[in-house]
């Protein structure tokens, strides 16, 4: 039972490791302001502690769960990303955040297409859904970018939000999708062709 | 990285544990059942899922935390019972919640005793208190009956008011 030994995960510009006490105060930056509306956000102090317990407590609960995204070469916190799956959830949801004025560098792009490979070959999930605000267009970009489709057909959490269903690992095995997602993460590290003009996580 | 191992905890009757996956429907019950109105409920099954996993969550963030208590024999989830501090409460203390059906055998007593000499003779601390809603009859009768002495509470935006029982080391119970 339990997940004592959260794994660090390492791309080329970040290091995800489990949320701990001292990146607390990144995290309550983030729901205490605007940038948490897709989230249930804004929270009160106490409902933001406890929800970053939980982040916490979830791995010890479901075995998996949200990584604290860091730059490796500073160790500032910019975000998070993992598997996600609170009572009702009709499947596993790959979920990120990032936090305010860390947008627009491809993070997102980069932690969770590291998250997705790690829950589906370390972990042997068999595909997974991110739950969306249709509103949440950042999100919905990042999806996409990712390789997911919007599936009209699946079960929602509670129908405001929208079902994006990521690729099978077998479509992400040496594929198109996959050598575009590494193309777009080395452009971000390496920004000769940095893509202009959207919003962006 | 690794997270905090959360010790067991023994008495007569009961064991406190880490909180288990299959804990989850007896304290969901309870979140959603009338009995939580006392302390913020009643809350939906994704909210108490979220509060479930802050159980866990909490050991690591403060080092302490609140325990799942079990009927030893049947190894049956009963309350949880122990060291809360959330933000924005103004100190640690010895918390107590037990599940429907569970109530009037003394259990949470016996655990809130075991937790209170935990907290005063194996981590140290040289003070605890516990925050009870004015209007809990059962935990302010519970309070007393550990010993702890009346003070002002405070006013929580959530909680509403609040005693605080202090309790003493060793003595009343």
């Amino acid at each position: 039972m339990g997940h004592r030994d959260i794994p660090v995960l390492e791309t080329k510009r970040l290091v995800l490791r489990g949320p701990s006490a001292d990146d607390y105060p990144n995290f309550k930056a983030t729901f205490a302001s605007y940038r948490s509306r897709f989230m249930g956000g804004p929270l009160t102090p106490y409902e933001t502690w406890m929800l970053y317990a939980a982040e916490i407590g979830h791995w010890e609960i479901r075995g998996f769960g949200m990584w604290m995204i860091h730059d490796k070469a500073t160790d500032e916190a910019l975000g998070m990303a993992g598997g996600w799956q609170p009572a009702a959830w009709p499947e596993r949801e790959i979920a990120w955040i990032i936090f305010p004025g860390k947008g627009g560098q491809g993070y997102g792009l980069e932690a969770t297409d590291a998250c997705r490979r790690y829950l589906y070959v370390e972990q042997g999930w068999d595909g997974a859904v991110s739950y969306l605000d249709p509103k949440d267009l950042a999100s919905i970009r990042l999806a996409e970018r990712l390789g997911c489709k919007r599936d009209d057909a699946a079960k929602t959490i509670d129908n405001n939000d929208s079902a994006y269903r990521h690729p099978v690992p077998g479509a992400l095995k040496n594929s198109q999708l996959a050598d575009g997602i590494a193309l777009e993460i080395a452009h971000y590290a390496d920004p000769a062709f940095k893509p202009e003009g959207w919003a962006l996580d | 990285m690794s997270r905090i191992e959360i010790p067991t905890l023994q008495t007569e009757r009961l064991t406190l544990c880490a909180p288990r996956p299959s804990d989850f429907e007896a304290w969901a019950a309870f979140r959603g059942g009338p009995r939580s109105t006392f302390v913020g409920g009643p809350f939906d099954r994704v909210q108490a899922f979220n509060q479930f996993c802050a159980v866990a969550g909490h050991w690591d963030m403060r080092g302490f935390g609140r325990w799942i208590v079990t009927e030893t024999d049947s190894d049956t989830p009963v309350g949880l019972v122990g060291l809360f501090h959330p933000e924005d409460w103004p100190e640690p203390e010895l918390a107590w919640t037990m599940f429907d059906g569970s109530e009037g055998k003394g259990y949470a007593l016996e655990a809130a005793r075991k937790v209170k000499s935990h907290a005063f003779d194996d981590l140290g601390w040289d003070r605890l208190v516990s925050f009870v809603s004015v209007n809990n009859t059962r935990s302010i009768a519970l309070a007393e009956r550990l010993g702890a002495q009346h003070t002002t509470g405070f006013e929580h935006p959530t909680f509403g008011e609040l005693i605080c029982f202090v309790h003493q080391p060793g003595g009343g119970a």
